[in-house]
């Protein structure tokens, strides 16, 4: 007899994580369409079909960011940087095969077919299977949520930012200019760079999304990051509960906070939804502590 | 009799630049609004040249208002949402018309017919139709026009004797 540890996430399926709304473009609908359908829905990537409407590939804020660079017009067919072809999961897989397929090819969307008809009927993506595990834990009675006011002792014991961010700090001068950003994101399959100042504070971040936003606007590429970075910078610290970190990124509509360790203005890393979906157990161990003693014949 | 999209188009239409920063948009439509004495919901984009490159709608500036994961916040009634509302607004400061503006956009010439205008609008979800020929704008279908056209025919038959 062998122990099988499962997750919240063990026993559904992808059809209970995907996004009906998948959003497509044509093969020649331009970059600057595609730009203004990921930034109008927030999502990272888009299905570009044929004129059958059969998928050819994807084209993701990635993509476009080596469009910027290669300083291709905003008018160029989207047929010319997608990434070809779509990798697909299936309605009835498990989610955690679907995620596994994800990690192993280093993606961030898995678009999905129905078996029956081979349809494209929606995309999975990390964003959806962390809202799926918060709204999980939220709704558990051992949730940091649901303890009383006052409760300081749950038994529990939980994750916390420290257990499952990435760590280390990408950074950027406030002088360098957005084409050495955009080198740093790619060369470290990064989201977002923090921007620090002589001293070496952070004052800021630049993302995907500014970068893209940059490119519409037709921003050149020699200007300076501090030009563009936003601010604030979105932070939580290593010591936070991991509850508490998701809570702020799901209704801030942000993808990552820059992580500070305790008692300092230092930071030592990052945690993104992407982060939060890989750690699979929710936000606290009492899934796996409960779970483990299941057992498989 | 009103039959082509020349006879029930609106010539008054405004425009808007695809640099115009959303919340100087907002007003604009507010503006058209009270200028119409109608709600205006979408205008047309138009480029430097004068050329139409987008339609810009409410519902893209509501889509873009949106939080991404707002479909979970119903099941929950620990939320504490001061501030979201805000924080939105503060995130749309750096978005300009053009970004989020759609720019597939159908067009029709001035004498599609009025049926074939209505068939365009239900199968493709399309509320207002740009009236283009040789490049240059003539005007606008609203679906509302065109509704009230068709009704008031209708209303318009007599019964026979």
């Amino acid at each position: 007899m062998s122990k099988s540890v499962q997750n919240t996430l063990s026993g559904k399926v992808v059809a209970s994580a995907i996004r009906r709304r998948i959003n497509i473009l044509g093969k020649n609908s331009t970059i600057s369409s595609a730009i203004s359908t990921l930034i109008k829905y927030k999502i990272g990537g888009l299905l570009v079909v044929d004129e059958d409407q059969s998928p050819l590939g994807v084209v993701s804020k990635t993509n476009i960011l080596g469009a910027y660079y290669a300083s291709l017009p905003l008018d160029s067919p989207l047929e010319h940087l997608m990434t070809s072809p779509p990798l697909f999961c299936q309605l009835d897989d498990p989610l955690e095969k679907a995620l596994g397929k994800m990690k192993e090819h280093q993606i961030y969307r898995l678009y999905v077919k129905d078996p029956e008809n081979d349809s494209v009927v929606g995309a999975l993506a990390y964003p959806d299977i962390v809202a799926i595990l918060y709204e999980y834990c939220s709704r558990c009675p051992q949730s940091l949520f649901s303890q009383p006011p006052d409760s300081t002792e749950t038994g529990i014991e939980r994750s916390l930012v420290a257990d499952c961010m990435t760590k280390g700090i990408k950074s950027v001068n406030m002088d360098e200019l957005l084409y050495e950003v955009v080198e740093e994101l790619t060369m470290h399959h990064m989201g977002a760079i923090l921007v620090i100042d002589a001293a070496g504070h952070g004052r800021g971040v630049i993302s995907k999304t500014d970068l893209i936003l940059a490119y519409n606007h037709g921003v050149s590429l020699e200007t300076p990051a501090s030009e563009m970075m936003s601010v604030p910078i979105r932070s939580c610290r290593e010591n936070d509960m991991l509850e508490e970190a998701i809570r702020s990124m799901i209704f801030s509509d942000v993808h990552r906070l820059f992580v500070k360790v305790p008692n300092s203005e230092e930071f030592s890393g990052v945690f993104s939804l992407t982060d939060a979906a890989r750690n699979k157990s929710g936000s606290c161990l009492a899934c796996i502590s409960s779970r483990i003693q299941i057992t498989s014949h | 009799m009103k039959t082509v999209a020349r006879d029930i188009m609106d010539t008054g239409f405004h425009t808007i630049s695809p640099q115009t920063p959303i919340s100087e948009a907002v007003k604009i439509f507010k503006q058209a609004s009270g200028k119409e004495g109608r709600r205006i919901f979408g205008m047309m984009v138009l480029d430097d040249s004068g050329k139409l490159v987008g339609m810009l709608s409410m519902y893209d500036i509501l889509l873009f208002m949106r939080p991404k994961h707002v479909h979970i916040w119903g099941k929950m009634d620990d939320i504490d949402l001061a501030g979201i509302i805000d924080r939105s607004c503060e995130k749309a400061k750096s978005i300009r018309v053009g970004d989020i503006m759609s720019q597939e956009i159908v067009t029709i010439g001035p004498n599609t017919h009025k049926f074939m205008i209505l068939d365009i609008m239900i199968k493709q979800h399309i509320r207002r139709l740009p009236v283009v020929e040789n490049d240059k704008i003539l005007g606008i279908v609203y679906i509302s026009d065109l509704f009230y056209d068709v009704l008031d025919r209708f209303t318009d038959i007599r019964p026979p004797g």
